[in-house]
C-alpha cells in the first residue's frame, strides 16, 4: 500500500465522509440495529492489544524503532488481541444493548465522536481500504468522563459509490494504561 | 487505626464490615499480613522460555521482573535500581542481556546481579557490587509451569501451600498432553474497586451469573450449573466451582473449550482437536476429573482461573479503592498455532477489558466500592451467611463441598484474611 492516499475527486471523498458521519451519528444516537445493517455478515472486527515493547538496538535511528506496528498484538500474532469479533459477536452486543439488564450501560453512556482524517488508501473493484481517526467522548452517570482516541483501518465494500458496507475494521486505540471503563464499545 | 480487626469480620465470617473494602489502615495491614507473607503469582514458564527472556509482574504494588537467567534458572527481582530506585526495566516483556537504569546507567544482568557502575572508575573506593544487585524476591518456586514468589523467606513450600488445589488445577492443566501456555502479554486495566471483590467473584461466586449477566447468559445455563454444580474449598481462600457432568454425557457437552465462542464457531478442525483432548483426558486425569467442567477457581490471596473462558487473572491492589486487573489467555501447549489463535477468543469474547460479560462485572466491582465507601452505615455489615455450615466433606472430591449458592468460599476467605490481619494488627 502506498503511503499516500488516493487523490480522490471531491465526490468520492464526500461519499466516504457521508458514510462515516452517518455511522458516527447512528452510534451516538444508540441506533445500533441500524448500525449493524452497515456491516457485512463476514465482517472481521478487531482491536489489537497494545504493549510497551523493548527497543531493538539494531533498529536505532530508524523509523522502524518507533513504529506503532511493533506495539500491536493483532489477529495474526501469537499474542492476544483485546477483541477479535465476527458478526455474531456484534449481533450479541447490539441485542445486549437493548436489554434493560445490560447494567454497565444502564443508564446508558452519553457519547459523541468526531471522525476525521478520512483517507482512501487503496481501491480494487468494490474493495476500499480506508483510514480514519476518531475522538470519542464518553460519559456515564456517577462516573468520570473519558476520552477514547484511535485510528480505524477499514475495508469498505461498495457496489455503487454511495452504498458502502463495512467488511473489516481494525481499531488502534491510543491507550498506554487502560484506565477506561470498557473497551467493549462500537468504535 | 480506627477499627479493630476482630470487629471487621465476625467469628463465623458471616458478617463483613464495609471498612474491609475501603479503609487505608486495613489496606496497610493487608500489605503486611498477606502480601508480605503469601505465595503470589508471578507468571507462567511459557512466557520466559529462553535465557534472557523477561516479563513484568507485580507483588501487590511492588514491581517485579520475572526472568530466565543465562543458567536457565528462573529469577524474580524487584524492578528498582539500587542507586536511586528507578525501574531498570521499562518494557512489558522481551529478551535482554542487561537491564540498564536510565539515570546513571548502572546495569544489571538478567538474574539481577549488578554488572557495572559507569562512574566507578573515577573514584578510589570501589563499591562492593556483589551487595548491590537488584533486591531478589527471596522465594521463587513453580508448579506445573505456574511461577510464584514470596517475600517471606520462611514460607512453606509452594506445593504444600497449594495443597489440594493441585487436584483441581490438574483437572485442567493435565487435561492437555503438554499442559498449558499463556498467550502474549496480559491485558491489564484499572478499576476504581477494591482488590478483594474480583477475587471473591472468581473464587466461587457463580451465583450472580443468571442475574447480573442475564442480558447474555440464559436461565437454562444457570439451571444446569445448579443441577450439576459443586463448590469446593480445599483450604481457606482456595476454592473451585465446577460441573460434574453425567457419565453418559455427550463428548461435546463435556469437552473443554466447546462452550466458548472459539469452540462453537472456530470450525471442524478446532472441534476435532477439542474432542481428541477429551477422548484421552481420562488417561491423564482419571475418571472423575475427566467429567469435570470447571467454572471459577481461586488461589489465595489474589490469583484466579476461569476454566470456562480459559484465563488466569490476578487482582493487583493499587490502594483500597483501586485495582489493576491482569488477565492472560490460556491455551493448550500442544495445539497448532492456528488452533491457539481461535481458542484465545474463548477468553477475549466474553472476558478482558472488551469482554461482553466482563463489562458487567467491572461495573459492579466499581459500584460495590462506591456502596461501601459511605458513612452512617457501619452498623450494617454485609451479609455473608448464605448456606452457613452446610458444607461437608465428599467421598471423591478433596476439600469441603457444597452447592454453589453456599457462600462458604467467601466466609473461609475472610476467616483467613482476619487471622492474617490479626497476626500483624499491632505492627502498623
Amino acid at each position: 500500500m502506498s503511503d499516500m492516499a488516493i487523490a480522490t475527486n471531491p465526490e468520492q471523498q464526500r461519499a466516504l465522509e457521508r458514510f462515516y458521519f452517518r455511522e458516527a451519528r447512528l452510534l451516538d444516537n444508540r441506533q445500533y440495529q441500524q448500525w449493524l445493517a452497515l456491516v457485512t455478515e463476514d465482517i472481521q472486527y478487531r482491536l489489537p492489544a497494545r504493549v510497551n515493547v523493548q527497543v531493538d538496538n539494531r533498529e536505532r535511528g530508524t523509523e522502524q524503532m518507533l513504529s506503532v506496528e511493533r506495539e500491536l498484538e493483532g489477529a495474526d500474532s501469537m499474542g492476544c488481541p483485546i477483541r477479535e469479533e465476527n458478526y455474531i459477536h456484534l449481533m450479541l452486543r447490539v441485542e445486549r444493548a437493548f436489554k434493560i439488564n445490560s447494567w454497565s450501560e444502564n443508564p446508558p453512556a452519553r457519547t459523541r465522536r468526531i471522525v476525521g482524517n478520512v483517507e482512501l488508501m487503496h481501491r480494487s473493484g468494490e474493495r476500499h481500504t480506508v483510514l480514519s481517526n476518531f475522538h470519542l467522548y464518553y460519559s456515564r452517570p456517577g462516573s468520570a468522563s473519558f476520552l477514547y482516541s484511535g485510528q480505524r483501518r477499514d475495508v469498505l465494500l461498495a457496489a455503487n459509490t454511495d452504498d458502502f458496507r463495512l467488511q473489516q475494521r481494525e481499531v488502534i486505540l491510543d491507550y498506554a494504561d487502560i484506565d477506561l471503563p470498557t473497551l467493549g464499545l462500537f468504535f | 487505626m480506627n477499627y479493630r480487626v476482630s470487629d471487621l469480620v465476625n467469628d463465623d465470617a458471616s458478617l463483613i464490615s464495609r471498612r474491609c473494602w475501603t479503609d487505608a489502615d486495613v489496606y496497610g495491614l493487608e500489605k503486611k499480613g498477606i502480601f508480605g507473607r503469601a505465595w503470589l503469582f508471578l507468571g507462567h514458564e511459557s512466557q520466559i522460555r529462553e535465557p534472557g527472556d523477561f516479563v513484568q509482574a507485580y507483588m501487590c504494588e511492588t514491581p517485579v521482573i520475572l526472568s530466565r537467567g543465562q543458567d536457565m534458572q528462573i529469577y524474580a527481582n524487584i524492578n528498582s535500581c539500587s542507586h536511586r530506585g528507578l525501574p531498570v526495566c521499562r518494557a512489558d516483556h522481551g529478551n535482554t542481556k542487561r537491564f540498564i537504569c536510565p539515570y546513571h546507567n548502572w546495569s544489571y544482568a538478567v538474574d539481577g546481579a549488578l554488572v557495572s557502575i559507569p562512574q566507578e572508575s573515577a573514584v578510589r573506593n570501589k563499591p562492593d557490587k556483589s551487595q548491590l544487585g537488584l533486591k531478589r524476591v527471596p522465594r521463587v518456586e513453580s508448579w506445573r509451569g505456574l511461577v510464584f514468589g514470596s517475600f517471606d523467606p520462611d514460607i512453606i513450600p509452594l506445593e504444600t501451600y497449594l495443597g489440594d488445589m493441585r487436584f483441581y488445577l490438574d483437572a485442567f492443566i493435565d487435561r492437555f498432553p503438554q499442559g498449558i501456555e499463556f498467550m502474549g502479554s496480559p491485558h491489564r486495566w484499572q478499576l476504581d474497586a477494591n482488590w478483594k471483590l474480583p477475587v471473591e467473584n472468581q473464587l466461587g461466586d457463580v451465583n450472580h451469573g443468571a442475574f447480573l449477566h442475564s442480558a447474555i447468559i440464559p436461565r437454562e445455563a444457570q439451571d444446569l450449573i445448579e443441577e450439576l454444580g459443586y463448590s469446593v474449598v480445599t483450604a481457606p481462600g482456595h476454592g473451585a466451582t465446577f460441573r460434574l457432568m453425567p457419565v453418559d454425557a455427550p463428548i461435546d457437552e463435556i469437552a473443554w473449550g466447546m462452550e466458548g465462542m472459539g469452540g462453537m464457531f472456530g470450525g471442524a478442525e478446532v472441534q476435532d482437536y477439542l474432542r481428541e483432548v477429551q477422548t484421552t483426558a481420562m488417561e491423564r486425569v482419571g475418571p472423575i476429573r475427566a467429567r469435570m467442567k470447571g467454572l471459577t477457581y481461586g488461589v489465595y490471596p489474589n490469583l484466579s482461573f476461569l476454566w470456562s473462558n480459559a484465563s488466569f487473572k490476578v487482582s493487583h491492589p493499587r490502594g483500597p479503592g483501586k485495582v489493576e486487573y491482569w488477565s492472560w489467555a490460556v491455551v493448550p501447549a500442544d495445539a497448532p498455532d492456528a488452533i491457539k489463535q481461535v481458542l484465545r477468543t474463548n477468553y477475549s469474547s466474553f472476558f478482558g477489558p472488551g469482554g461482553i460479560l466482563e463489562q458487567e462485572d467491572s461495573e459492579v466491582w466499581v459500584q460495590q466500592f462506591r456502596g461501601s465507601n459511605i458513612d452512617f452505615a457501619d452498623d450494617r455489615p454485609y451479609y455473608y451467611g448464605l448456606g452457613l455450615g452446610e458444607e461437608k466433606p465428599h467421598a471423591e472430591l478433596p476439600g469441603l463441598v457444597s452447592v454453589t449458592a453456599n457462600e462458604f468460599y467467601a466466609r473461609h476467605f475472610f476467616a483467613r484474611w482476619r487471622d492474617e490481619l490479626l497476626a500483624v494488627e499491632g505492627q502498623l
